[in-house]
């Protein structure tokens, strides 16, 4: 049962890729998301519309048509240019890459309303302390006000995750080789829907399990020194 | 811009010239001066809206006087006009100045995500570059001077407002700062938890400390201070001893005012 018809290796293969796009994902993501938070707060209005701009377009936007623009948009416009400068061979996009950029996209423009909301959350005099003390900005932001975003921004950020770790599938379209696609595959070979895609489903609630536990032990880290009243 | 000014400003702790603060169209100080000599405990008074904490953060420019000058131990804080806004000219002068002037508030301000001892050793050793065993020697002594040495190890919110006000305090005392200011230090706190705060910040003051203070608590600003200073509507009304302000005021608001905040005690 185990083996899956010889397929169950590469279901593990596939989880495994998946895994890796997700964290590369949410990596990317939360940096953007960050950016976009301090461009959303930003004293200078062109940055404060571009971030606008960002959010509203990535959220209205399917994560399927930002995975198929980002993977074959993408390998026009690189191509285009490389025409441009002379070079006549096709350059592939590398569909792992795409994947990141596209759902990792999604994300960061999500999590740019999220830690927006949460520096908004953090009380002025815990900032106006530290300027009075006399430490510079980016001092303040990397140890004042970023540790206690994380508790304001947790509980929105797991449901991100979770949404994003879902969001990967799509990126089977580009072919990679992750859970999504390679189950496809086995389906395909087999013709057992059935088996390959609870199984696919099962692992999918795994990863999400997981990540459900963990972000209640960040959660509980992040609140640390807010439990009694 | 007058950079030399006469002998006693240059060897006061703290100058304050013609602060000048609108918010709006809301003009909270209209011409602020003083001035604290190395040692001096200066009072602040004033109804609420009168401009008093105003007048302190404009000090350390937490919030941008329009118009005025702050000088801490001769050092001018420079500044700039750009567009109708004006600005420091260097932030890296305005924060070592800021080091240079404590500062506890009425909301105490501590860090929430950090314990007692890591609200005090955060800022000399991320701005001062102390060592860790260094800012946390210094940290233990003055726990120990506020009295709540077995709390280094609590989040601020295990406390009461008045320990966490001591914390500040501590917190502040890190920097090894010229002047103190303090901004209504006493008023967050629950009648029964002032006497302890009061009884830190005047064994500073005996310590011959400068200190600026703006607070309600008429009785304690008579006894530790040398100079009281009564704000009325973004102007100083009266100046001078607490024998003189406090108890024989000139100005007929002083009177009232004084008259209102004793017959509420």
């Amino acid at each position: 049962m185990f083996d899956l018809y010889g397929f169950g290796g590469t279901l593990a293969a596939g989880t495994w890729v998946t895994i890796k796009l997700a964290l590369a994902s949410l990596l990317f993501g939360l940096i953007l998301g960050l950016l976009g938070a301090g461009a959303k707060l930003s004293r200078f209005f062109l940055l404060r519309t571009a971030a606008d701009i960002f959010t509203t377009v990535v959220r209205g936007v399917p994560e399927l048509v930002l995975v198929l623009a980002v993977y074959f948009g993408g390998a026009v416009i690189i191509n285009g240019l490389a025409a441009q400068i002379g070079y006549s061979g096709y350059i592939e996009i590398n569909a792992f890459a795409a994947g990141v950029l596209a759902i990792g996209t999604a994300f960061g423009a999500y999590a740019t309303e999220v830690f927006r909301g949460a520096i908004l959350a953090i009380p002025i005099g815990q900032v106006e302390a530290a300027r009075a003390l006399g430490m510079p900005v980016l001092l303040i932001f990397r140890r004042i006000v970023l540790p206690q975003v994380w508790r304001y921004a947790l509980p929105a950020l797991g449901n991100l995750f979770l949404i994003l770790q879902k969001n990967t599938a799509l990126v089977s379209v580009t072919g990679l080789s992750e859970l999504m696609r390679n189950t496809t595959v086995a389906v395909g070979y087999t013709r057992k829907p059935f088996t390959f895609y609870l199984t696919a489903a099962l692992i999918y609630l795994g990863l999400t399990t997981i990540t459900m536990i963990g972000n209640q032990f960040l959660e509980q880290w992040a609140g640390r020194g807010y439990r009694e009243a | 811009m007058e950079t030399k000014n006469a002998m006693s400003d240059e060897d006061s702790a703290l100058v304050v010239k013609n602060l000048h603060k609108s918010f709006g169209s809301l003009e909270v100080l209209k011409g602020v001066s003083f001035s604290a000599k190395q040692g001096e405990v200066i009072a602040m008074i004033g109804s609420s809206g009168s401009g008093k904490s105003t007048a302190l953060r404009c000090i350390n420019l937490l919030e941008m006087p329009d118009k005025g000058e702050v000088m801490v131990n001769g050092e001018l804080i420079r500044t700039k006009q750009k567009g109708r806004h004006r600005k420091p000219a260097d932030i890296r002068q305005v924060n070592r100045i800021r080091r240079q002037l404590g500062m506890v508030f009425q909301n105490f301000n501590l860090w929430s995500h950090m314990t007692v001892l890591e609200n005090i050793t955060e800022a000399p050793i991320h701005v001062l570059k102390l060592s860790k065993a260094e800012a946390i020697e210094r940290a233990e002594v003055l726990l120990q001077k506020v009295d709540i040495y077995d709390k280094g190890k609590c989040y601020p919110n295990q406390l009461s407002g008045g320990q966490q006000q001591r914390a500040a305090i501590a917190r502040a005392l890190a920097m090894e700062p010229m002047v103190l200011m303090f901004d209504e230090p006493t008023s967050a706190l629950d009648p029964e938890l002032v006497g302890e705060v009061l009884r830190v910040m005047r064994t500073l003051a005996e310590e011959g400390r400068t200190m600026l203070i703006v607070t309600h608590e008429i009785g304690f600003a008579r006894e530790v201070s040398s100079q009281v200073i009564f704000l009325h509507d973004g102007r100083i009304e009266e100046q001078g001893s607490p024998a003189k302000v406090i108890d024989n005021p000139i100005s007929e608001r002083c009177r009232q005012f004084l008259s209102q905040t004793f017959g509420k005690m």
